[in-house]
């Protein structure tokens, strides 16, 4: 009765409106409709928390505060005063991410950060701007990043395709991450919940473990926006500072 | 009489607003450092996991392209593999290590 239904039936993209420009597929998907609700929702959820301005602030207010203190914390304590500049880009990733995880967990809808293209293109976003502005800000002196100091002539031809294959892997690293944590979770909320239907009346042992699952999904989803932020912050402070 | 008043009052703002900012900052303080130890653990434990699993990746991709291009086919594989190994395991030491001067 239930063999139709795999449990990565979930990730699939479904085309709702086909479009076409020369022979480049832009419909819009399932995907992209949750991208385009999680911007809306962020623009009018912010706007509106911040209208009031008030001094004691009230429960939509306070979120507003408490994510944007959390950000401007987290940037300020691992880029310093640099940090400034990049404030803005971090916080709009954080949110981005936040949302799109949280509203993946609405049965039904989708789970945009589930699939690793969407991570990488973020990640791979970071990791441009972190090369640009080091090489921007430092020149060729940039390289030093892999060559750290006081390091012995013979271990250099060691070193660097080492330290050149863990810069490469940080946006990889990133983009695995997310992906990996929002799709093993949902597939196994999707698994337990095959199985309710199946063990009948025993269903509900599965069924409480779904609600404690559900708990520990909602506690990844803002963790893994969080870490996101966090080493987004990393990897663009050894932009600004190459040599530790 | 009343000017000494006003000096005292004066005196004591200023003392009030030094306390003030003083109480602010030890707060501002610790709330970061309470958020960094409270989530900084979790971090860690998603970062270092990707880390091992993205080095390991990075490097057979980097050895087996180079292998493609320079037709040596498992020689590059293998050494890259084992550079993506240990830069895996490279990386996640240094992270341990910042993580650790900061506690």
């Amino acid at each position: 009765m239930t063999e139709k239904h795999s449990p990565l039936d979930q990730f699939t993209i479904q085309r709702i409106f086909e479009m076409k420009i020369g022979n480049i597929d832009i419909s819009l998907t399932n995907s992209s409709l949750m991208m385009i609700a999680v911007l809306l929702i962020l623009n009018v959820f912010l706007i509106y928390a911040t209208k009031k301005k008030s001094v004691v602030p009230g429960r939509l207010q306070s979120i507003a505060e408490m994510s944007y203190e959390m950000i401007y914390n987290t940037t300020q304590s691992n880029l310093g005063n640099d940090g400034k500049r990049l404030f803005p880009l971090v916080y709009t990733l954080f949110m981005f991410i936040l949302l799109c995880n949280m509203l993946g967990l609405i049965p039904y809808s989708f789970t945009v950060t589930s699939h690793i293209i969407i991570t990488f293109a973020l990640a791979f976003g970071v990791f441009l701007l972190a090369t640009i502005l080091g090489f921007v800000l430092h020149g060729h002196k940039y390289l030093r990043l892999f060559l750290p100091k006081g390091v012995p002539i013979f271990l250099i031809p060691i070193l660097v395709p080492i330290e050149i294959v863990s810069y490469i892997s940080r946006p990889i690293s990133l983009a695995v991450r997310l992906a990996a944590n929002m799709m093993a979770g949902h597939t196994i909320i999707k698994v337990f919940a095959s199985f309710v239907v199946v063990l009948g009346i025993w269903g509900i042992a599965p069924l409480l473990f779904i609600v404690v699952l559900y708990v520990l999904e909602t506690l990844i989803a803002f963790l893994q926006a969080y870490v996101f932020a966090v080493l987004t912050c990393l990897y663009i402070s050894d932009s600004f500072h190459p040599e530790h | 009489m009343s000017k000494k008043k006003v000096g005292d009052i004066d005196d004591s703002l200023k003392e009030l607003t030094k306390k003030i900012d003083n109480v602010k900052k030890e707060n501002i303080n610790k709330s970061s450092k309470y958020q960094n130890k409270q989530f900084s653990g979790f971090s860690h434990a998603f970062k270092i996991v990707s880390d091992l699993f993205a080095n390991i990746l990075v490097g057979g991709a980097i050895g087996w392209t180079l292998d493609y291009y320079f037709n040596t086919k498992p020689i590059l594989l293998i050494i890259f593999l084992i550079i993506g190994f240990i830069s895996g395991i490279y990386t996640s030491y240094k992270s341990t290590k910042k993580l650790q001067n900061i506690e």
